[in-house]
């Protein structure tokens, strides 16, 4: 023992000596059992203090200028790739129509034959395909009184099909089957047009727009714009009356990248749908007998960030350049992710009006006429919402975390082995007396 | 001091040290918690006051804990909606002060849709007097609610009656008298009232003349952006074979006694709920615009999120279904017609949709909306009436009061009453030595008492002193 101090004076921790020590067995059994909750709890702390959270935020969007990426890929399975065009439109008055750039058609046999893939090919018009090569040099196609597209192979002539095709459209005439038009005739578009009849199509890729609110359609026919009005040569569609409809299956929606598994999957009671759920649209179905159909989807889109644990310790390069590959706008070098959740309502009627009494709601009146095909609306949220990984605990709370439960453990495992002491002192002294 | 303890009179087994293979007595070595034989230990008449003291401050502190542990938590989440939804119910009662067979009511939203909602909603004729007495002061006004007066042109109460709710929302949580705004914020409140009847109270028997129109029912809307209004005959929708309607009789004040999205619950108090809105002019536009919040109330985030999960297989189920069927009938071209008579499959695609087995008490799913008025005096070319132009948020609030588990609040008792009980012991013994310190014997004879515990230890000091030498 050290020299007896004068901090022996002070000591506050007055011990028992041992000669007056009793041990017992069941306060062995209460020690063992309170080592092995403490060792149980710590373990819980631990865990607890490892845990990643995912913490969303709501914020105002104060993002300027920005694109969004829409993913799409959807079968049609009664629609031929030859009549389907893409259309995106929004109110800067940016249109693209007939897109081709990052979409492809996939040509899918008849529903009867299985509705299989065919041939994958870009979504593009003008492939060499079409082109006429073997034409004689000086080979000037008419363009059947229809003023020449502007960048026609050859100016002031229409060399190929296609040409024709869009000479019509910008004077808004009809195009047919191509009948008595030579190019077409060499071509054979009629025949690639009968031949594909039956088949399906899907759409499939991305493609960018601008961030404001727009819609993207998928309708029959070449589309052309005419005096604020946006058009659509169904005179091919309507032509195999009853053969084609609008039944469609979307196979996947969403507006950005994907959001990692990781964060839908582990943050438990939030978030109980899986990353599958949070693009609602994903693997829904719509079938119609009908060929003159519209089905609409109101979208409404909210940004979302992804923001990983110390992806502020990063430096931050976002690919949202306008540059970047398609797909991968976005996506953060250190693992942040910018994309969009959305919420939708669908609706579909009739071309030829009419009310909903099928379900139940004679009140309700169809609109007449428009286009059949599916229309997505999508309107922007000005809220945001961040996703953020933390850490539920910091390491000094986890320590203090730690002292709570050896500290509760003992001084409740002390009480309780008092009392048992205590208890069977008078039980001893009961049986004796 | 191990060697002495036989002449102590002490049994072996009172000590851990003994070399048996006993199971007993290995357990015995094990324990940590030494206890001071009962003849080392006094009790004293201030520990004992002390212990009442601590012993009272526990029940204080427990009962304190279990009263918040009872009382839950609220927590407001926010997310995006998921599923895709279809339709919306719109809920509606309103008198205006024109006779029933001049009004028109109907819906037209973003998807082209018209719906005639005029011939889903009741309408009784009613006198205006019956609803708004002699100061125009509306009566359903008595009762718990209060009402909100809005006048036509010129009048500027309903600021003001928004400006003070934003004060009260500052006082004293327990004032009786807050305003309603505040009624339903709380998840207690809204579950408790949401379960009352659903039905629309009967009107009132008509006294006098018809003057005005009640209108009430449940209207299924698209759940897209729309304009719900309330027309004169032959003003705004084009007409044929009906005489015209004189403008005099115009008059589109109106008293709003409910308009909610959603499922009915008219327990639940809207910001339009009990409103009042007049005018002398008979060219006179009313327009709301509404921003609806869809939103979830709930008891118990677990059995939301187990409805959600069994949304989830319920519309996996019903796509399986409708792929196969759709598959089956893959012969489409020669028998579209009898595919077009096949049973629809229910498709339940948000939780609204669920079928009512799957309803629970602890989750109530409805809309709350944010109003703006805009109301002005139109020139005869225009078209006079009750606009409501509703547009729907894209976020989802989920407000749940979750009450921790039982579990949860018996580690937290336990918490205090061994945190209570060891600092107090602490300060007990820290008094008794600051004093041991501090003042001489006969301050600490005052302090302890005689024969107390702290004495005793001082007996056992003494011993390891005499050890030492």
């Amino acid at each position: 023992m050290p020299a007896k101090s004068r901090f022996t004076r002070l000591d506050a921790f007055t011990k028992t000596v041992e000669d007056a020590r009793i041990r017992t067995t069941s306060g062995g059994i209460v020690t063992l059992a309170s080592l092995f909750i403490i060792f149980w709890l710590i373990w819980g702390e631990w865990a607890d203090y490892r845990r990643i959270e995912v913490h969303p935020e709501l914020i105002v969007d104060k993002g300027r200028g920005e694109r969004m990426e829409i993913h799409l890929n959807v079968s049609f399975p009664r629609v031929p790739c030859e009549l389907l065009t893409l259309d995106v439109m929004d109110v800067s008055g940016e249109q693209q129509t007939g897109v081709m750039h990052g979409v492809s058609k996939v040509r899918l046999s008849s529903v009867s034959e299985g509705s299989r893939v065919i041939e994958s090919s870009a979504l593009d018009l003008h492939s060499d395909s079409t082109k006429a090569a073997h034409l004689e040099p000086d080979y000037c196609g008419s363009c059947y009184m229809a003023p020449a597209p502007a960048n026609a192979q050859k100016p002031g002539c229409c060399q190929t099909c296609d040409e024709v095709r869009e000479a019509y459209a910008t004077k808004s005439w009809a195009f047919g089957r191509g009948e008595n038009v030579e190019q077409c005739e060499r071509e054979g578009y009629a025949q690639r047009l009968d031949a594909q009849r039956q088949e399906g199509c899907r759409i499939e890729g991305g493609l960018r727009v601008n961030k404001v609110v727009g819609n993207f359609h998928i309708a029959p026919g070449r589309s052309f714009s005419n005096a604020n009005m946006h058009l659509h040569d169904l005179q091919n569609y309507l032509a195999d009356q009853g053969i084609h409809t609008f039944s469609h299956h979307i196979h996947h929606l969403r507006f950005g990248p994907q959001l990692p598994d990781s964060l839908t999957i582990g943050s438990g009671v939030n978030m109980p749908w899986t990353n599958h759920h949070l693009n609602p649209l994903d693997d829904t179905e719509q079938v119609t007998d009908d060929s003159l159909f519209n089905y609409m989807y109101f979208v409404k889109v909210v940004s979302t960030a992804y923001l990983p644990l110390g992806w502020e310790r990063q430096a931050r390069v976002m690919s949202s350049a306008d540059n970047a590959a398609l797909g991968a706008y976005g996506q953060g070098t250190d693992g942040s992710i910018e994309t969009h959740q959305y919420s939708v309502t669908s609706h579909k009627r009739s071309l030829n009006g009419g009310d909903d009494a099928k379900e139940g709601h004679q009140e309700r009146i169809h609109a007449r006429g428009g286009i059949p095909g599916v229309f997505f609306s999508y309107d922007i949220s000005p809220m945001k919402v961040i996703n953020r990984e933390t850490r539920s605990k910091s390491f000094t709370g986890f320590l203090t975390g730690v002292c709570a439960i050896i500290g509760g453990t003992l001084t409740v495992a002390a009480a309780v082995d008092r009392g048992l002491y205590e208890g069977a002192i008078r039980v001893k002294k009961l049986h004796k007396g | 001091m191990m060697n002495g303890f036989a002449d102590r009179d002490l049994d072996e087994s009172n000590f851990g040290v003994s070399q048996s293979s006993n199971p007993k007595d290995v357990l015995r070595t094990f324990d940590a918690f030494p206890k001071t034989k009962a003849t080392y230990t006094t009790r004293s008449s201030r520990g004992g006051q002390w212990t009442i003291v601590l012993l009272v401050i526990v029940a204080l502190l427990s009962l304190s804990e279990t009263r918040r542990w009872y009382a839950g938590h609220e927590t407001h989440q926010f997310s995006v909606e998921k599923g895709v939804s279809h339709g919306l119910q719109i809920n509606l009662d309103m008198v205006v002060a024109m006779r029933c067979q001049d009004l028109h009511v109907n819906v037209q939203d973003a998807s082209g849709d018209h719906i005639l909602a005029g011939e889903r909603v009741r309408r009784d004729p009613t006198n205006w007097s019956q609803w708004v007495d002699a100061k125009g002061v509306h009566r359903l006004g008595r009762g718990r609610r209060r009402r909100r007066e809005r006048g036509g042109p010129g009048m500027s109460g309903s600021s003001n009656s928004y400006g003070d709710s934003g004060d009260a929302a500052g006082q004293n949580a327990m004032d009786p008298l807050k305003p309603e705004e505040l009624d339903d914020e709380h998840v207690g409140d809204v579950m408790g009232r949401a379960h009352w009847k659903k039905k629309f109270p009967r009107t009132p028997r008509l006294k006098g003349e018809p003057t005005a129109c009640r209108i009430y029912g449940s209207i299924e809307g698209n759940k897209v952006q729309g304009d719900f209004h309330i027309t004169a005959r032959g003003h705004g929708y084009i007409e044929y074979g009906t005489e015209h309607l004189d403008h005099k009789s115009f008059n589109f004040s109106h008293i709003t006694n409910e308009l909610s999205f959603g499922p009915y619950y008219p327990s639940l108090v809207n910001p339009l709920d009990s409103t009042l809105a007049t005018t002398d002019s008979h060219f006179y536009k009313f327009q709301y615009y509404l921003s609806v919040v869809p939103t979830i109330y709930t008891r118990s985030l677990k059995k939301l999120a187990k409805l959600e999960s069994q949304l989830a297989q319920q519309f996996h189920k019903a796509q399986a279904q409708l792929s196969s069927s759709s598959s089956s009938s893959s012969s489409f071209f020669k028998s579209s017609s009898s595919s077009q008579q096949q049973q629809p499959i229910l498709q339940p695609r948000t939780l609204a949709d669920l079928p009512a087995s799957y309803k629970t008490r602890d989750v109530v799913m409805t809309n709350q909306y944010a109003v703006t008025e805009q109301s002005l005096l139109v020139g005869e070319r225009s078209v006079p009436g009750i606009f409501f132009k509703f547009d729907i948020e894209p976020i989802l609030l989920t407000i749940a009061e979750e009450r921790g588990s039982m579990l949860a609040l018996l580690v937290r008792l336990v918490n205090v009453i061994s945190g209570v009980l060891v600092a107090g012991g602490w300060c007990y013994q820290l008094g008794g030595w600051a004093i041991d310190v501090l003042g001489g014997k006969r301050f600490k004879r005052k302090w302890l008492g005689a024969g107390t515990r702290r004495e005793s230890e001082g007996v056992l000091h003494g011993k390891m002193e005499a050890d030492e030498e």
